[in-house]
This record gives structure tokens, sequence and C-alpha cells, in this order.
């Protein structure tokens, strides 16, 4: 469904913050982009996007290279729905006209259909639907921002850090909805994640990025179980097994 | 007195479309324009050029547009690569280069002297209906263009420009095409502005690149803020307050018995001042933006 080819990325005259990247997404799993902050998880995933264009390599969706196919362009023909890292609801607009701002390109009986369909499924939501997205908790505005990307039923869902600055309780009905959309639609699911452990409880499989590399890449239940992660991420804690250094574990 | 008096309502009249102009790229799209002044002397250079070469004002208004559509699209060029404030800066240069260029371009349209003996737009007509009938006109405009950019910023277009305005990053993630909205914004104000140029150059007959020094795009930002950015009303009384306010200077002056030189400063201290005054105390402007309403996707 997405497949990265060796893709290097930076922004304007700056250095290459993506160093060759390979990285696959098939229909119906949920990849997940793990890494320390500012190592260009979130550039990865606008890179997939779009919004960044890769300065060597290649973007493929579905088969086709889409490096050079425009945003706006994967968003009309219902490829793909993005749901940035901050500032994802328009704070002055109610939930629903939030949510069917995602579904400009559909005819309207289909629209109101799927709207319908969102609501039953999303009852937080439901119940607000009047009211403005500024009044929303950071739970529901993750769910509002995963509904509107939703209600086109693109092929390809990209969402970065869905779970950011959560408390655990709604982290994990975030988790949840996420894992319920790969489930039910088969969508080809990538997410950027900094809780990398909740993050790997509900993917199928993960790349760690440190360095503008993939560092390790594996099945999320190979990763929970890997020492080199262990002492990743859970930095204060000594490595359960020192005779392993970090990064050693591409492939 | 009457005659000055529709003298003023026909300046107010063209400054308060200037002002919708410029408050459609500020107050709705976002855009800092400080090369505001250009779009206007694309219509008055579009009239002095048609002139010069014995075309009627069809011919003038036509090239007036043209001229404004390619700076527009010039402008929105240059939006590409730069951030908001330094493409502020950007029209600001080009402006100036163009003013430069119509200056030292004898060929053009007369270099520094201008072109003089534009006609009348009603000139035939006997002496009280002649400006009666441009300040017809000029009003005409101006509601015709409140009109449009009312219908504009209200229907999905305008949602369009608030989501961008409000978070870029987020509209772009929706499939709004950033740099088109951006460009189509530019180029109906452009057009508005040149049909303000072109009825100026019909009006006072004289057309020169001393009406584009950049003062005159400040006077305009000036208009917007104390209008009120991000509503049209707001602009268009921010253009009129002012232009009136300018024509009382003079009297003014003459209670206090101060000399005539202090006529400029006096308006520029008055540009100035109520600025700062509405920068200070009432940043939303005399008529403030309507914020949220009714919605549609
Ligand atoms: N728009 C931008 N312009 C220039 N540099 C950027 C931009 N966005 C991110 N960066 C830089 O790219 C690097 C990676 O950022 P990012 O991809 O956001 O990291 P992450 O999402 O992993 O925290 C950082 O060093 C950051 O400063
Ligand atoms: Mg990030």
């Amino acid at each position: 469904m997405i497949s990265v080819n060796n893709v290097r990325a930076g922004y304007g005259d700056g250095p290459d913050i993506l160093q060759g990247i390979n990285l696959n997404a098939a229909g119906g799993e949920i990849v997940t982009i793990l890494g320390p902050n500012g190592c260009g998880k979130s550039t990865l995933l606008k890179c997939i996007a779009g919004f960044v264009r890769p300065r060597g390599g290649a973007v493929e969706m579905e088969g086709c290279d889409v490096s050079a196919v425009p945003v706006h362009d994967k968003i009309r023909h219902h490829l793909m729905g993005f749901v940035p890292q901050t500032d994802n609801v328009f704070s002055t607009l109610s939930v629903a006209d939030n949510i069917m701002l995602g579904a400009r390109y559909m005819p309207a009986a289909e629209r109101n259909a799927r709207y319908a369909e969102l609501m039953a499924q999303y009852p937080s939501l439901a119940s607000k639907q009047e009211r403005k997205a500024s009044a929303l908790s950071g739970g529901e505005r993750q769910i509002l921002s995963l509904a509107r990307a939703l209600i086109s039923k693109p092929r390809v869902l990209l969402l970065d850090e869905p779970s950011a600055g959560l408390s655990p309780m709604m982290m994990h009905e975030v988790f949840a909805a996420i894992a319920e959309i790969r489930d039910r639609t088969g969508m080809c699911i990538v997410t950027v994640e900094q809780n990398a452990f909740e993050a790997l409880g509900v993917a199928d499989r993960a790349y760690v990025l440190s360095l503008g590399k993939v560092a390790i890449e594996g099945r999320a239940a190979d990763l929970l179980a890997d020492p080199a992660m262990r002492h990743l991420y859970l930095g204060g804690k000594p490595p359960v097994v020192e005779s392993r250094p970090p990064f050693a574990a591409v492939n | 007195m009457v005659e000055f008096l529709v003298h003023v309502a026909i300046m107010a009249c063209l400054y308060g479309l200037l002002s919708l102009s410029l408050n459609l790229q500020v107050g709705f799209a976002g855009l800092v324009n400080f090369g505001q002044v250009i779009l206007f002397g694309c219509g008055t250079y579009g009239a002095a050029i048609a002139f010069s070469h014995q075309l009627g004002p069809v011919a003038g208004i036509a090239l007036g547009i043209v001229f404004a559509v390619i700076v527009a699209a010039a402008f929105a060029r240059l939006g590409r690569n730069l951030g908001a404030d330094y493409w502020g800066i950007a029209t600001l240069a080009v402006a100036e280069v163009l003013r430069i260029l119509a200056n030292n371009e004898a060929w053009l349209a007369g270099g520094a002297q201008g072109v003089g003996g534009i006609p009348l737009l009603f000139g035939d007509m006997p002496r009280p209906m002649g400006p009666l009938m441009t300040l017809g006109l000029c009003v005409a405009l101006l509601l015709a263009a409140w009109w449009l950019c009312q219908r504009l910023t209200t229907s999905r277009y305008g949602l369009a420009l608030k989501l961008m305005r409000e978070e870029p990053q987020l509209a772009a993630s929706l499939g709004y095409d950033l740099a088109a909205l951006k460009t189509q914004t530019l180029m109906v104000a452009a057009v508005l502005a040149a049909a303000s140029g072109f009825v100026f150059a019909h009006y006072i007959t004289f057309v020169g690149p001393d009406q584009l020094v950049s003062s005159e795009t400040f006077l305009i930002w000036a208009m917007v803020i104390i209008g009120g950015s991000g509503n049209h009303l707001g602009a268009i009384v921010g253009a009129i307050l002012m232009q009136f306010l300018f024509a009382f200077v003079p009297f003014v002056k003459d209670a206090l018995g101060l000399p005539s030189e202090h006529v400029a400063a006096m308006r520029l201290t008055l540009v100035g001042g109520g600025l700062l005054a509405f920068l200070i105390w009432r940043t939303q402007g005399l008529i403030p933006e309507h914020v949220g309403g009714k919605q549609n996707g």
C-alpha cells in the first residue's frame, strides 16, 4: 500500500533530516513510527503525505510513485487522510462542521449517510455535535480529528501522535479506536508515536528512527521484547541485557 | 463647497475600493501586502498607456486589469518560497522597483513627467453634472465591490480562507490548496485596486509615478486597521473617515492660523497618530471582525 524507498528529505537548505529511509505498510495493518523527540518522525509522515518533497528516493502508494503528487490531489481522490501532530481541529467551528470538512469531495447524500454512521460509532462526539471544537477535551479532539479523516473512507490513514498529551485512559480509548478502524475497514494506517510501549500494544509493526535512519524495525510483539528497545525507551533503567548495544537490531 | 464635498466623496470611494481590496488580502487571506499601491498603479497606468496610444477607456481598463493580474501572479509566485513576513517586504520591494521603472522609462508613460490630459469620464457633461456622475460611478463601483467581497467571504471560498488563516497546516492536510487560494484572492484584490486606479486616472486626468509612493500603501493600511481588518464595512468606513478628516485639515489649519506647509505634516500626524492609537487601544478597529457565525462545510 505504502512503500518508502530510500527517501532523503529535509527543510529548505537545511541538512537531510531523513537519510535514506525504507518503510512499508500494507492494507489492514497499523505501522507505527517511533523514536526520540526531533528525530524526524513527523518529517517522515509529512514526506509520505506529500507536504515535504523527498530530495531523493520515492514514496509509493498503491504501487504508484506519489512523491510529486500534491497533498490536495490525494485528499480529493480519497486516497489519503492525514491528521497533523498539533492543532488538529478548527477550534472556532462546531464538531459537526469540523467533521464535514473531511467530506467536501463527496456527494451530499453519501456525506450525510457517512456522518450518521460516524455519530453512531463515536457517541462521545454525537452528544456534542453543535459544540465548538474548542470546548472538547484532548481525547475528544483526537477522536474528532480521526472522524474527520475517516468520513471520506480514505485507503491510507496517516496519524501524527494521536495519543500526545492524553491521560492513560484516553490514550487507551484512542488506540482502541484506531485498532477498531483497522479491523473494520482494512485501511493502511501509519502512526507516529512517542509512547512507544503503549503504541506497540496496538501496532502490527514498527520502525524506530534514530539520527535520520531506521535503527530498529520489526513486528510490534518482537520489539516489545527487544532489550534494545527497553534501553532506548526506559532511559533511566539499565537495559535488561547489557551485552547488546542499542541500534544494533536493524533486520 | 458642494463641489469640494463631491470631490472628497469621490476620493473616499476610490480609497474605499483600495481599502476593501487590501482588507480582502490582509483581513481574510492573511496576506500582508505592503505593495498595495502598485495594484492601484496598474489601473492608473492602464489608463495612461491606453490614452497615450489613442486607445479608448475600454482598452484602458482592460490593460489595467491585465497588468493587475500579472502583478498579482508575480506576488503569488513570490509567496511560494517566502514566509509571510518576508513576503510582505518582497511586495514592498516589487512595488518600489515598478515605481522606479515607471519613473525612469520615459517611453512607458512619460517617465517622471507622467501623462497628462487624460479625458474625464463624463467630460462632455456640464460642470456640476460631470463630477456628480463620476461620484455615482464611484459609489456604484464601491457597492459592487462590497457586494462581491461579501459574497466571496461568506461562501465556501470564504470558509476556506478563514481555515487557511486559522490553521494553515491543518487546512492543507484537509486538501485545501493554499497556494491557489492565495493566488485567487490576490487576483480579485488586484482587479478591485486597478479599477480604483483607472477611475482615479480619468478623474484627476493625470498619471505619474509620484502617485505610487509607498506612503500611499501605508495610508491604505491605516484605513484598514482603523476601520477594523476582517470586516468589509470597517474597511469602507475607515477609508471614508480618513478622507473626510484629511479634507478638513486645511480648515483646522486656517482656524489655528498655521502656515500652509503644515497641512501635509498634519495629515501625516493624523495617519500615524490614528494608527498608533488604534493599535494600542482598539486593535479590532472601529467595526470589529465578525467572529463565529454560521458556517457550512
Ligand atoms: N518546518 C520545518 N523547518 C525546518 N526544520 C524543521 C521543520 N520541521 C521540523 N524541523 C526539524 O526537523 C527535525 C525533525 O523534526 P520532526 O520531524 O518534527 O521530529 P519528531 O516528529 O520526530 O519530533 C528537527 O530537528 C526539527 O527541528
Ligand atoms: Mg513530531
